[in-house]
């Protein structure tokens, strides 16, 4: 494929290679070259041996081809005349190799707004002579040092052979005097002060009486770069008021005495009258004591949490058992798991990647419940649910037990604040969830945390983008029937516990406007018209910058790399996230999927049977959150290599850990 | 793997959907797949005796000896 006029100066420095057969005597044009994004590939595969003296593409551009080549032939500097001098020195250049850091800076190349001044952008010391003798430069005394400059990014447009003013830098701080004229009085009625240049600067007059001598005083130390700081805005709150749990035991009620827990001996019973398809229903209570012991795969894993009187999900008081949970097990009839594939079936100990925010916490006792539910239906969407109807029966009996607990009895709180930040970078979280049918599908916004009633499927709600306050999710809003994949899925407790967005709340820097949770379906057509509706969203929001995370792998990455599109498009800065590594590698994608976060975990790269092993953790979430806040601020993310390398991951967070 | 991982071009038939999964029986009597919904791309809403059509190699074995974990799990299965 031949490349554009906009692609050969991308392009400059790597070898060039012909696209097609050309005769002897053409003028090689940027239709003849092939795009050296490609020729990796073709390299390992042997196709092609680039030789040593290969020309770069800038270099052979309006050459003429001194000899007939055929299509997929580096061209070597020895079969053109005209070649074009390209200086390839400042490939690799390091910090180290910077040098007379004291000597003025002036552009070698033309650069545009927002770019970093790199040493290699900058016109060598030595040249300066001459070009002063032949008037194509005047370094006056204003202009920066190299030193002053390299790093520093450009607020215009600017053409080579500019010596660099303190201007044209970003932020710059002025240690120069300011030229400021002395203050005119005019009958002692009007002040005139004209200031010639700068920003922010504090002017305090005594008001009244005579002006005419009255003194200026000029904060030099606020002359750069601090606009008025205007304070963050309160929009709501959320407490978790946690009740400690030591012992959980079966009972003759369900109900709670200091730090144990009863559950009605014969609550299975009615638990199974919740939904035709469920046949059975067995309870079950394990403590540390028993992580040895085999599980059905695990569906899903639950808070125990429940509103206080008259509060709404993502707001007010939500009362929190700490050190129980419920785990969501289940079979069909033929005792076939309910997540036929890929199901974490076996020792529990050894399937659960304790301690991630959608799995279980070591030390904590779960109420498993053991689903059984009719033959066949362990597929059909009906099924999952009814699984988790009846187990949420089982919980909603513990809530109302929770209700009744007295206020003295908190262990612990965790305040949730969601604050509005003006003046710092706007920011929306897209969280892609499924929603292809059978588990597939989450409830979303029940009125008790993680509940079944009150919850609408967003399979229902036609997949569509919906906007929640980041605190409605951490209270609970999504309960999740979850996908197959038992590492990379997100359980219920994992939204409830959602790091990235924790973070976000916790970053100072930026301001979180709000989370969008939109559904993947399962035909193409249906994706694109719900991420287009996913961009119209963005757009109206008018932010900065945007993150899209999404839930294991398969399909649902079409319609991942569609959102980035429809939001990339609209000049919005966007970072992806997702499992991929080896086995969830993206199936397709654009030219704004430049920003990608890979939450594997596993040293293979794949989707193992460990539950909550690959999905987004604290880590995650700060990575996501500075590789966002970068693009933001104009710095580019490079391009990955060709293969999966888990190296990359590290070097990320260790210069994040250095920041 | 031991062997070239060179993918080679299949053609199937759909011949069960569920909500969560299909069925596919590759064409001249190749085997048989199950795989969730999530791991089918699709234009078109899905029917029985859809083709379709996928990139695989063959499948190889990783080690001799059997791996205890899942031999109890399908024990248990059997069971039950």
């Amino acid at each position: 494929m031949s490349l554009t006029i906009e692609q050969v100066e991308k392009f400059k420095k790597e070898v060039a290679v012909l696209c097609c057969r050309l005769k002897e005597g053409s003028i090689i044009d940027e239709s003849h070259l092939e795009d050296p994004t490609i020729l990796p590939e073709l390299v390992d595969s042997g196709l092609l041996t680039i030789p040593k003296n290969c020309a770069r593409i800038g270099q052979v551009i309006g050459a003429k081809l001194l000899k007939t080549l055929d299509a997929l032939t580096p061209i070597s500097s020895d079969v053109v005349e005209g070649i074009k001098e390209m200086d390839l020195s400042n490939e690799g250049i390091t910090e180290d190799e910077i040098f007379d850091l004291d000597q003025k800076a002036v552009l070698k190349y033309n650069m545009k707004f927002g770019d970093v001044i790199k040493a290699s952008d900058l016109e060598n010391p030595m040249n300066f002579e001459k070009m002063e003798d032949s008037l194509l430069i005047k370094l006056s005394e204003k202009v920066l040092t190299r030193g002053e400059v390299i790093g520093k990014k450009l607020n215009k447009d600017t053409v080579a052979l500019t010596p660099i003013l303190p201007e044209m830098i970003e932020g710059y701080k002025a240690t120069e005097k300011l030229e400021t004229t002395p203050m005119d009085t005019n009958n002692g009625s009007i002040l005139k002060i004209k200031i010639a240049e700068g920003k922010g600067i504090d002017i305090e007059i005594p008001m009244g009486g005579y002006i005419g001598h009255a003194s200026t005083i000029i904060n030099k130390e606020k002359m750069a770069e601090k606009p008025v700081e205007i304070p963050p805005k309160e929009i709501r709150r959320l407490t978790k008021k946690y009740f400690e749990i030591h012992n959980v035991i079966f009972g003759k009620e369900t109900k709670i005495e200091g730090k144990t827990l009863y559950i009605r001996e014969n609550i299975g019973e009615d638990a199974l009258k919740v939904d035709k398809l469920v046949k059975e229903i067995k309870v079950d209570i394990i403590g540390p004591d028993r992580y040895k012991e085999y599980s059905e795969t695990i569906m899903d894993v639950q808070p125990i949490a429940t509103k206080e009187e008259g509060d709404k999900l993502g707001t007010g008081t939500t009362r929190v058992l700490d050190g129980v949970i419920m785990i969501v097990t289940g079979t069909d009839e033929n005792g076939v798991q309910i997540g036929e594939f890929g199901s974490s079936e076996g020792i529990l100990e050894e399937n659960v990647m304790w301690g991630r925010p959608g799995a279980p916490d070591k030390g904590e006792i779960l109420i498993k419940t053991e689903v059984v539910i009719k033959e066949h239906t362990n597929m059909e969407r009906p099924g999952p649910l009814a699984a988790h109807k009846a187990t949420d029966f089982i919980t909603s009996e513990i809530r109302e037990a929770l209700k009744k607990l007295d206020e003295k009895l908190v262990s612990r709180e965790e305040e949730f604040i969601q604050l509005r930040r003006p003046g710092k970078k706007k920011i929306v979280i897209v969280k892609e969830i499924m929603g292809q049918g059978a588990m597939h599908d989450n409830l979303i916004l029940p009125i008790e945390p993680v509940g079944v009633i009150g919850g609408k499927p967003n399979v229902d709600l036609g997949n569509l983008p919906i906007v929640l306050s980041p605190l409605e999710i951490l209270d609970g809003s999504i309960h999740a029937l979850t996908c197959i994949g038992p590492a990379s899925k997100e359980c219920s407790r994992h939204y409830f516990r959602e790091p990235l967005i924790i973070e976000a709340l916790k970053d100072e820097e930026i301001d979180l406007c709000g989370v969008i949770l939109v559904g993947s379906p399962q035909i193409n057509s249906e994706k694109f018209y719900v991420s287009e509706r996913v961009g119209m969203t963005v757009e109206a929001m008018d932010v900065d910058g945007a993150v899209v995370t999404t839930e294991g792998f398969g399909n649902n990455h079409i319609d991942f790399a569609s959102h980035i599109e429809q939001i990339g498009m609209r000049d919005i800065s966007v970072v992806g996230a997702s499992f991929c590594a080896v086995q969830g590698a993206l199936v397709v994608g654009n030219k704004y999927m430049t920003n990608m976060i890979d939450l594997n975990k596993t040293e293979e790269g794949i989707e193992n049977e460990v539950l909550a092993c690959n999905t987004l953790t604290g880590e995650d979430g700060l990575r996501i959150l500075a590789m966002l806040k970068a693009i933001m601020n104009g710095e580019e993310v490079l391009a990955p290599e060709r293969k999966w390398n888990p190296e990359v991951k590290e070097n990320n967070l260790r210069l994040i850990g250095k920041n | 793997m031991k062997y070239i991982d060179q993918v080679r071009y299949l053609e199937g038939i759909i011949v069960e959907i569920s909500d969560g999964a299909v069925s596919i029986d590759f064409k001249g009597r190749m085997g048989f797949l199950k795989i969730p919904m999530r791991m089918l791309i699709t234009d078109y809403p899905l029917e029985i005796g859809q083709e379709v059509c996928l990139n695989m190699s063959y499948v190889e074995v990783v080690s001799p000896i059997p791996n205890g974990k899942y031999i109890s799990n399908l024990d248990k299965k059997e069971v039950e």
